[in-house]
């Protein structure tokens, strides 16, 4: 026997864990004031009330497996937007009736991609492949205009791109706005996902698509400035003098008829 | 006194209740929230007591608005009996269709008319698998820490359906269970659910006293049918004997053996 096996085993039968109950995913959260999630599955009686009152109709189903029928805030369809509506109203306790200020809530904490964040490949890297394989920059910033907590939960690193600050409360706003497809640059990732206490069995399972999620650094071509570098010398760009070396999908026009 | 029509009234509220409730839920009114695995009407919790005891074994401890949402229902029980299953459950109404759904395939198959003798399995055995599944289920919900009966509450899942529906336009696939159990009980053994298995219905006959509403006679000495036509035992839908079973664990007070009796001896007593 394997020891993934026998530990797997020993967890179970010794230490009691439970290999059904929690399931974690990035961008699948519970509901503003959910209770650590073993403790969710056993208070929450699937009696939807926080669904109905859900003004936003952010509040789903979930579908399949033993979870079934319990609440889940899926992001990137539509983010909470914290009225905290449904806790209010939780008979069980499974959200915390007495949690009434959103920015004391813990759904999860977003995470910025880099490989993906147009705002971050264009200052860092200069690059950004989108789909049509041309090479284009952008500035985005999408999440902090979008966040309910700016500069609390997310900030502005040298006013040009976003990082995320320990204020995020995981309401997914800016996860249901970033604009790059199919994956988002920004992902919440619920609270309680990268513990082995309340993660259980599905910790591994939960490590490894965490793991799967995040990206290593990005590959630049040798010789182009990067980082720290890059950045102060778009600081230095002059609009009058300077024409930035960017690689464009169309033929940019140096010249314009009728224009001195 | 005929308690048919205002059985089926309260029965015909409490099916629209169900569509109702979400539909004011998308004009915003919030009056009334939830299904029945727990709803608040107008800031009067009420929970399925079996939902409730779950929680308190699953989780260990289970606070202040769950407990009281008990009260309700209990209080409910212990006046009335078991009127939550015969006058008010969604599936019971389903149930209700069925069983003349498959009276009427039964006549139109078989040539039959003579009503389907109910009394298989006995009550006893109808009571201890009931009670068994009940006490599995909850030792289950304790063992795993997740509220297992909720899988399998009939009432919870029609209600939680007809939420989805109206608000989502679909429903999930725990109708399956529902239809699962359509096609058993015009197939296999009618009302087998209520009778059988239902741990709301089981729960809630638990609590009953001396005082609780129930059928009988009146007679000092019942255990003999007070008349030779014995309307009572093939009206009742539980497949008790009204006459001298009154009392037992099974009897929704749904009134059918009092509107069928011809000799007016039926009657509800109690408090």
């Amino acid at each position: 026997m394997s020891d993934g096996i026998k530990s797997f085993l020993a967890r179970v039968f010794l230490h009691g864990e439970n290999p059904l109950a929690t399931n974690f995913r990035e961008n699948q959260l519970r509901p503003p004031g959910a209770v650590d999630e073993k403790r969710f599955m056993a208070l929450c009686i699937r009696c939807n009330r926080c669904l109905e009152v859900c003004p936003y109709h952010s509040i789903k189903r979930a579908a399949l497996g033993l979870t079934i029928g319990t609440p889940y805030v899926f992001p990137e369809t539509k983010a909470c937007y914290l009225c905290m509506a449904c806790s209010r109203l939780c008979p069980t306790g499974a959200l915390d009736t007495h949690l009434q200020n959103p920015e004391q809530t813990a759904m999860g904490k977003a995470k910025i991609d880099v490989t993906l964040c147009y705002s971050h490949l264009f200052l860092e890297h200069d690059v950004l492949p989108d789909n049509t394989g041309n090479r284009i920059g952008a500035l985005c910033n999408t999440c902090y205009n979008v966040c309910p907590f700016p500069e609390k939960a997310i900030t502005l690193k040298d006013n040009l791109f976003p990082v995320v600050l320990d204020g995020c409360v995981g309401c997914g706003i800016c996860v249901e706005r970033c604009p790059t497809r199919p994956r988002r640059a920004i992902n919440v990732t619920p609270s309680g996902m990268g513990r082995v206490d309340e993660a259980g069995f599905y910790f591994r399972k939960a490590r490894k698509h965490h793991e799967s999620t995040v990206s290593g650094p990005m590959e630049t071509p040798s010789g182009s400035l990067k980082g720290e570098k890059l950045i102060e010398r778009k600081y230095n760009i002059q609009g009058t003098t300077d024409k930035p070396q960017f690689q464009y999908p169309y033929e940019p026009q140096n010249e314009i008829e009728g224009w001195e | 006194m005929t308690y048919r029509p205002y059985r089926r009234a309260v029965q015909a509220g409490v099916f629209a209740l169900m569509f109702a409730v979400p539909i004011l839920n998308l004009f915003e009114i919030y009056a009334v929230t939830g299904t029945f695995y727990a709803i608040n009407i107008g800031g009067l919790g009420i929970a399925d007591p079996v939902v409730i005891l779950q929680a308190v074994f699953a989780a260990g401890t289970v606070g202040g608005p769950l407990l009281t949402a008990a009260i309700f229902p209990i209080f409910l029980a212990l006046l009335f009996g078991r009127v939550w299953c015969g006058w008010m459950c969604p599936y019971h109404v389903i149930a209700d269709g069925l069983s003349w759904a498959r009276r009427t395939l039964r006549s139109r198959l078989f040539g039959t008319t003579e009503p389907e003798p109910l009394s298989i399995p006995r009550p006893f055995t109808a009571n201890m698998t009931r009670y068994g599944f009940l006490a599995a289920g909850v030792i289950a919900a304790g063992a795993i820490g997740i509220p297992v009966l909720n899988y399998v509450s009939a009432p919870g899942i029609v209600s939680t359906e007809a939420m989805i529906l109206v608000k989502e336009r679909t429903v999930s696939i725990e109708i399956g269970f529902i239809l699962l159990l359509i096609v058993l009980e015009i197939t296999v053994l009618p009302r087998f659910w209520c009778r059988l298995f239902c741990p709301t219905g089981a729960f809630l006959a638990v609590f009953r006293g001396p005082f609780t509403l129930r059928v009988g006679t009146g007679a000092r000495n019942p255990k003999s049918p007070c008349c030779s036509e014995n309307h009572c035992s093939t009206a009742c839908p539980m497949g008790l004997a009204p006459f001298r079973e009154g009392q037992n664990l099974l009897c929704t007070n749904c009134g059918r053996c009092v509107d069928a009796c011809t000799s007016k001896r039926l009657r509800f007593m109690g408090f």
